[in-house]
């Protein structure tokens, strides 16, 4: 059994005035995910579709796309969701485009390594070059198991849209994580006045988006509210001079 | 580094568009939309309240288009915009402590059956006074 | 996106927040108490220049009167600073910002005090 499919794909290639929407028809299986949707275009149709796509299993966060305006990962996403077989596909949003459905990571990893976690996935090259200063002593903990770090918090984020600058809620997730991973007071202390920042736990506006969008249920919204309460109790018990 | 695809103004209103977004983004919208309203508010009824310094005269005249059909009207949504506000204002300030957190949603639709509620209440008062 | 600096520390931001949620708080008990005084109580819901002019008679109601103003223009203004600082601003616009916000503040209370003085004085 196939499904026929119209796409309508967001292209923008470096040097283009303004973005465009292309579409396309497909033939796809009953059971196929959007992400084969979208090769299918690329083998059969055009070759110059440029996107991003790794272990199609929701495990390296790589793929993540808006289709109809939600943050997705494609590779797990079923066309048969979308019953009218339209599917609008778009990058996510409040990074810059480079190319396509490829968007500018470079930042958002930046801030995962800056959490402290390790994560498998190595930064990947600054398009301006210029390499991230970590603070000093900062120890490296376990992964952060759940997060795959595709990014679909931050392009749900409503802080995130306006501010370039805030921290975002995998990295805020991250820092809480960290939190629970070590023993040693100071590192927790440290992590916990990382998370105070100016671009910090207090810039977010409680919308839940992310943690609604999040494909791997880490819920970054509680830990940034967790973050807070902690903060609070923090700072009470500096002011008896704890 | 490659341009962001929208400008500052259109990143910095994303939070206006609604579709597709969750309860949590609409309760968000919600609470801005009514807030800028009541911004509006404040000081229309701070500059309207300079007629009280006009004496009886002024005044009073005010205080018979006040009881307009039509200006009744008006208070009613502008009930509705503060038992929505305040209402979920509650629930961002309990959830914002870290208080409640895995009942938002809940707490979300509960507060604004209690605002419906509310609202048709004062709504009937408004209207027989 | 940058990194700028990730780890920039200043004194705490969150100032606005626990003020917006403190004020918030208040407003549920004022915005109550001044709905049911002048629509609820009030003769045909809504005072005419004589029931403004016994409402004003009692200190302690021009007392609470004067603290909702400043607690609502303080809600509202704090509201107005977290809808414009997602205009991802520099850090000095948004002192400026914050500083121009607070001379509002302190002309809009003033003004409402000015206006109960006149009419406390003309009663």
């Amino acid at each position: 059994m196939t499904r026929e499919l119209t796409l309508e794909i967001f292209r923008y290639k470096a040097g283009d005035a303004a973005p465009h929407f292309d579409t396309f028809r497909v033939s796809v299986p009953e059971t196929a995910n959007v992400l084969d949707a979208i090769e299918v275009v690329w083998a059969v149709h055009d070759r110059t579709l440029t996107f991003r796509h790794a272990c199609h299993h929701a495990s390296c966060g790589s793929c993540a796309v808006r289709v109809n305006r939600r943050e997705k990962l494609p590779c797990i996403t079923p066309v048969s969701d979308y019953a009218n077989g339209r599917l609008t596909i778009e990058p996510l949003r409040n990074f810059p485009v480079v190319s396509d459905l490829v968007v500018d990571v470079s930042g958002f990893f930046q801030r995962m390594t800056a959490s402290g976690l390790v994560i498998t996935r190595t930064a990947e090259t600054s398009l301006d070059g210029k390499p991230v200063k970590l603070a000093e002593g900062m120890s490296r903990y376990n992964r952060f198991e759940d997060c795959v770090e595709c990014g679909i918090c931050i392009s749900a984020c409503p802080t995130m849209a306006a501010s370039d600058r805030f921290f975002g809620p995998a990295a805020l997730a991250g820092i809480f994580r960290a939190r629970q991973e070590t023993s040693n007071r100071p590192d927790k202390v440290r992590l916990l006045e990382l998370a105070d920042g100016e671009h910090g736990v207090w810039r977010c506006h409680t919308g839940w988006e992310c943690s609604d969008a999040c494909p791997q249920a880490v819920n970054p919204a509680e830990a940034i509210m967790s973050l807070r309460r902690d903060l609070i109790v923090h700072r009470f018990k500096k002011l008896f001079g704890k | 580094m490659p341009p962001h695809p929208l400008s500052r103004i259109r990143r910095a209103a994303q939070w206006g568009d609604v579709r597709s977004r969750g309860l949590g983004m609409i309760a968000y919208t919600l609470n801005r939309v009514t807030g800028l309203g009541l911004v509006v508010y404040l000081y229309l009824h701070l500059i309207v309240l300079s007629l009280l310094a006009g004496g009886p005269s002024s005044w009073d005249a005010f205080v018979q288009i006040a009881r307009s059909p039509a200006f009744l009207v008006l208070d009613v949504i502008l009930i509705a915009g503060w038992l929505i506000h305040g209402l979920n204002g509650l629930r961002v300030t309990l959830t914002g402590f870290g208080i409640g957190l895995r009942s938002q949603k809940v707490m979300f639709v509960v507060l604004m059956a209690v605002a419906v509620v509310a609202l048709a209440a004062m709504a009937v008062m408004v209207f027989s006074a | 996106m940058n990194s700028h600096n990730v780890f920039e520390r200043r004194q705490s931001p969150s100032w606005g927040w626990f003020w917006q949620a403190f004020t918030g708080l208040g407003l549920v008990v004022l915005l109550a108490l001044h709905m049911i005084a002048h629509h609820f109580v009030a003769e045909g819901g809504i005072r005419d220049y004589a029931g403004v002019a016994e409402y004003l008679r009692n200190p302690v109601i021009v007392l609470l009167e004067v603290l909702f103003l400043v607690t609502v223009t303080a809600h509202a203004l704090l509201g107005v600073r977290a809808v414009l600082f997602d205009f991802g601003l520099s850090q000095r616009t948004e002192r400026r910002i914050s500083r121009a916000l607070a001379v509002i503040g302190i002309l809009t209370v003033g003004y409402g005090i000015w206006l109960t003085w006149t009419i406390t004085q003309a009663i």
